[in-house]
């Protein structure tokens, strides 16, 4: 009879070089069948153990274990080792190339004006104004009358201002809105009115009968210079995504008294003068004012109670100024061109 | 509006600030200066000439934006800018007209006005003893770098009065006019050779200077050549007169003649200023034309009016501009700039307007605090967030959904454009537009102006075929205003949205692609097949887009003809009654508790069939138990069939569905589908 002792020797030497000669895990599971399984090997040897003396047997039974947990150790560490180069192997055969563009549709554009116009509502939002439309064809008087243009104000001469056959106009900036909106919601108010405007002029480079303008306005009780100052710091600011320098001058219009034109500080040159500023170290950007007390009381309101400022800022203007546009005609010309730069 | 610096230092004795300096203040704290420019600049070498010949100083000119100057009349001479120029630099303006002579109302020479309403004054006065000859060479160098041609010393001088005063001044031969001068409207049919050359036919609404015979000059605008200074000239009558500014200005956008008068008198003249000028024009012309003899000026007023006192609360004037003000600093303001200032309590004065800014520019005190603020500068301002009520800002809720759906299309692959609002008559025949329905412009520029669009759709016909010659195949929208005429007649606006799928080769498939669209930006719609029913759809491949049964759009494929090459797939929605129909928010549904069971069936029909049509009947013979109808494919066989597969869901709330159920469910909708007329494929 042989010694169980040297049997469980041989075996594991044996089973060692059988598990890691297992070239794939289907073959790696047949030697631990064989070897670890309960009707394997191993599970053979013990069964010898009965005609063993007792001293003996607790002796071969300690070196089985010892057996079996050095052969499981071994067929885990293979059947890892295995796993991971067999999914490699198929990881491998999936690679693709990343470079390769993707089909399907890619995304369209939005227009600049709209993008400008958007985040200015937003930003207005965000500062508790209201954003509110008026008819692109206006009457008369909410367009002139009401804010105070008189009848003989060259403003409204026939080459300025789009007729209809009715007597109806297209209306020739987004200010008409002020007076709409104080009469249908009152005061205080703080709003803006972004839209389409019309001017009857010859097209060119630089000048269009169709372009966007965003009317801003301010009603409440003692709202001073000083508001409209901060307003329009903080807005183009945020428009320009920088401090800027502002600085206000007299300018005429007949809805607002004092009047301004308000000039940045260029930002091209940042005030040293540059082609841009035409040497002067600023660019007029926007009139505003405080609201004419006519404009109030046409609306409604009591001008000894309420006052405001208001603003009208050229959207495509600003459009053509933060991606340097010399040609004013692109933006109403639908040319895929350029509209998919944006 | 031209100044020159020499002329102002002149009227400003003392004043030391250089001329770029005192160009910035001007714009700072009265109107916009375009620039400083050299005197020949305007005039040639001929200025320069002059200057050395009369080795006077080299002058410099300062250019004023004339739209800034358009409610301030009275700085269309030299002596309104001076005044501003004393205030801001702290110094006082010498008044270059003398002592006014005293004026009789009639003499030799009658003046009549025939309506108030037509001429506020008209001041006149006879030269005797006068002598044409060239203006001395400061005089013409002055003229010239302001850009006034030199005439002859009468004519000139009147031409540097309007520079110097601001009024407009005429000169006629009076050997060639009769005594009585009239002003009153023209006449029907009257018309009369100006100066410049041209002859004039004359309305009712145009107002005349005339003598017995003829009118002599067009008020305000031009005079009459009939009665021109001549070589030979002996006497002169000199007119200084106040026209209506609208009258003058309605005038002389009909004739088209714009004259350095007639823009002057647009901006409503001071009135006050006629006789000064008269007085001017005979202290010069005893300079230039030794000898000459005045008469008295004859002075016809009939509209005087009172300049007003303001009153004005210092307080209130610190609220308006959000700064603070002295009471002295006020004062000293208002009297820098020749305002009467009578102090009524501590914070409390009454202005008085002098009259040359009383014709339209200062009335109410609103139009005080402006003078305050500009003379401050408004750089003394200090920026202040206002305090206000903190509260939620009410949205827009049509922006909203224009902003969801641009961020959805342009996810789509659509690129926002933004077309013009008009449509020509061209557009309107092709596009089927009942012009009677339609707005129609008055004054267009160009034929493409014609009518505001009822439909953004020839805007973006235009899109296709312009981006055609460069993309093959491309995805677009816009989203703007329709105009049409009301139920009422009056004008009626709505926010469409057009959205066109082109490509240069596709035969037309891509309608469905575009309904996928239309099911994205709108969810809630359905797709009703309709005939082609205008001339731009084709008439095979047309629907209407509707929610809750009511039409919100259309879909269809461009009509073929319309496009030289390729095809185009248009969604139409009418984006307010969309926002009008928008789901409400609703309760969600629990989750199944048993599981459901499937199977498929393929229907064969008619080519037209219309797969709508094959899901109602099978929705129809499936009863309660449906939980989904899912299209999965359509199989032609031709000639003139198809198969088409579904997959139907069923199971119940409150168990399982047994085998047979599902069975028998199968075997009934086979029945119907069958009694129905179709076969089943296998």
């Amino acid at each position: 009879m042989t010694n169980p002792i040297q049997t469980i020797k041989d075996l594991t030497q044996s089973a060692l070089g059988e598990i890691s000669a297992a070239a794939s895990l289907a073959d790696l599971e047949k030697v631990r069948v064989a070897v670890l399984g309960r009707k394997g090997e191993l599970a053979g040897i013990s069964k010898t153990f009965g005609a063993m003396e007792p001293e003996d047997r607790a002796k071969a039974g300690q070196l089985l274990n010892e057996a079996k947990a050095t052969l499981e150790k071994a067929f885990e560490d293979r059947k890892q080792a295995l796993a991971s180069s067999e999914s490699g192997q198929r990881f491998k055969s999936e690679w693709i190339d990343l470079t390769v563009p993707p089909q399907g549709i890619a995304p369209g554009h939005i227009h600049p004006v709209t993008q400008v116009q958007d985040e200015i509502e937003q930003l207005f939002t965000s500062m508790g104004f209201r954003v509110l439309d008026g008819p692109e064809v206006e009457t008369e008087y909410y367009n002139f009358d009401a804010l105070n243009i008189p009848p003989d104000h060259p403003a409204r001469d026939m080459q300025d201002t789009f007729w209809m056959t009715d007597g109806h106009l297209l209306r020739t900036h987004t200010s008409p809105v002020q007076v709409r909106a104080l009469q249908k919601y009152g005061a205080p108010i703080r709003m803006i009115a972004p839209g389409r405007v019309f001017r009857n002029e010859e097209v060119d480079a630089s000048h269009e009968h169709t372009f966007y303008q965003v009317e801003g306005m301010m009603v409440d009780r003692d709202v001073s210079v000083g508001h409209l100052i901060y307003f329009m710091q903080t807005l183009l600011s945020s428009v320009f995504g920088r401090k800027v320098t502002v600085r206000l001058r007299p300018g005429y219009f007949p809805f607002v008294e004092p009047g301004f034109e308000l000039d940045i500080q260029c930002l091209i040159c940042g005030g040293n003068g540059c082609a841009v500023c035409k040497q002067s170290g600023w660019v007029e950007l926007l009139p505003c004012g405080l609201v004419h007390p006519n404009v109030i009381s046409n609306s409604g309101l009591d001008p000894q109670e309420w006052n405001g400022f208001a603003f009208g800022l050229g959207l495509t203007r600003l459009a053509m100024m933060r991606y340097a546009i010399d040609d004013i005609r692109l933006m109403q010309s639908g040319d895929l061109r350029f509209l998919n730069q944006f | 509006m031209k100044f020159s610096y020499n002329w102002l230092r002149e009227l400003v004795p003392g004043l030391k600030m250089d001329v770029t300096t005192l160009a910035q203040q001007i714009t700072m704290k009265t109107a916009e200066c375009e620039g400083v420019h050299d005197p020949g600049a305007f005039a040639g070498a001929s200025v320069a000439a002059v200057a050395r010949a009369e080795n006077s100083e080299p002058d410099s000119i300062i250019e004023i934006d004339n739209k800034s100057l358009t409610n301030r009349p009275d700085l269309w001479g030299h002596l309104g800018m001076a005044r501003e120029v004393a205030a801001i630099a702290g110094l006082s303006v010498a008044d270059p007209v003398g002592e006014l002579p005293a004026a009789a109302s009639q003499g030799d020479l009658s003046i009549t006005i025939d309506d108030a309403n037509l001429c506020a004054r008209f001041s006149g006065q006879r030269v005797e003893n006068v002598k044409v000859a060239p203006s001395p060479l400061w005089m013409q160098y002055r003229l010239n770098s302001l850009g006034v041609n030199p005439i002859n010393n009468l004519v000139d001088v009147t031409n540097y009065i309007l520079c110097e005063l601001g009024q407009p001044m005429h000169a006629y031969d009076a050997d060639l006019l009769g005594n009585a001068i009239v002003v009153r409207a023209a006449r029907k049919g009257e018309s009369i050779l100006a100066l410049n050359g041209e002859k004039y036919s004359l309305t009712e609404e145009d107002i005349v200077i005339a003598d017995a015979q003829r009118p002599v000059g067009i008020a305000g605008i031009i005079g009459g050549n009939d009665t021109a200074i001549r070589d030979i000239t002996r006497r002169i009558v000199l007119e200084a007169a106040s026209f209506p500014a609208a009258n003058v200005r309605k005038s002389s956008s009909r004739l088209k003649l714009r004259t350095d008068a007639s823009q002057r008198f647009e901006k409503g003249q001071d009135p006050e200023n006629t006789v000064r000028a008269l007085a001017r024009a005979v202290e010069l012309l005893k300079q230039i034309s030794p000898g000459s003899e005045a008469a008295p000026p004859i002075d016809v007023y009939t509209r005087k009016s009172t300049p007003p006192k303001i009153q004005l609360d210092v307080d209130w004037a610190e609220r308006k501009l959000g700064r603070k003000l002295s009471t002295e600093e006020v004062i000293n303001i208002f009297q820098s700039l020749v305002f009467g200032v009578e102090q009524a309590d501590a914070r409390k004065l009454v202005i008085a307007v002098p009259s040359w800014r009383a014709t339209k520019d200062i009335s109410i005190p609103e139009d005080l605090v402006e003078e305050i603020g500009r003379m401050v500068g408004y750089a003394s301002i200090v920026p202040q967030a206002p305090a206000v009520l903190a509260s939620p800002t009410a949205r827009n809720l049509e922006h909203e959904q224009h902003r969801a759906i641009r961020a959805a299309m342009v996810g789509q692959g659509f690129t926002e454009v933004s077309n013009y609002s008009f449509i020509s008559d061209a557009d309107a025949a092709m596009f089927g537009y009942l012009p009677e329905k339609l707005l129609q412009v008055a004054n267009p520029i160009v034929a493409e102006q014609k009518y505001m669009r009822p439909s953004l759709l020839p805007g973006i016909l235009r899109n296709l075929a312009d981006n055609s010659r460069y993309f093959a195949d491309f995805r677009l929208f816009e989203i703007g205003r329709a105009y049409e005429k009301g139920a009422d007649g009056t004008p009626a606006e709505r926010t469409h949205l057009t959205a066109a799928i082109y490509g240069r080769e596709t035969n037309g498939a891509n309608l469905l692609e575009m309904k996928r669209v239309a099911q994205y930006v709108a969810p809630d719609c359905k797709v009703v097949p309709a005939k082609g029913h205008v001339k731009t759809m084709h008439p095979e491949r047309a629907a209407h887009v509707e929610i809750s049964g009511q039409q919100v759009g259309d879909l269809y494929e461009l009509y073929p003809g319309l496009l030289d090459r390729g095809r185009a797939a248009i969604l139409y929605l009418d984006l307010d009654a969309l926002q009008a129909l928008l789901s409400q928010r609703q309760a969600y549904r629990p989750l199944r508790r048993f599981p459901t069971s499937s199977f498929d069936l393929s229907i064969v029909a008619g080519t037209h069939e219309l797969v709508a049509n094959l899901e109602n009947k099978l929705r129809q013979f499936a009863g309660d138990g449906l939980i989904s109808l899912q299209f999965l494919l359509i199989f032609p066989l031709p000639p003139d069939k198809k198969s088409v597969s579904f997959r139907l869901t069923f199971g119940a709330d409150d168990r399982t569905l047994t085998a047979d159920e599902v069975t028998r469910t199968r075997e009934r909708i086979v029945e119907g589908i069958k009694a129905a007329g179709y076969e089943l494929r296998e």
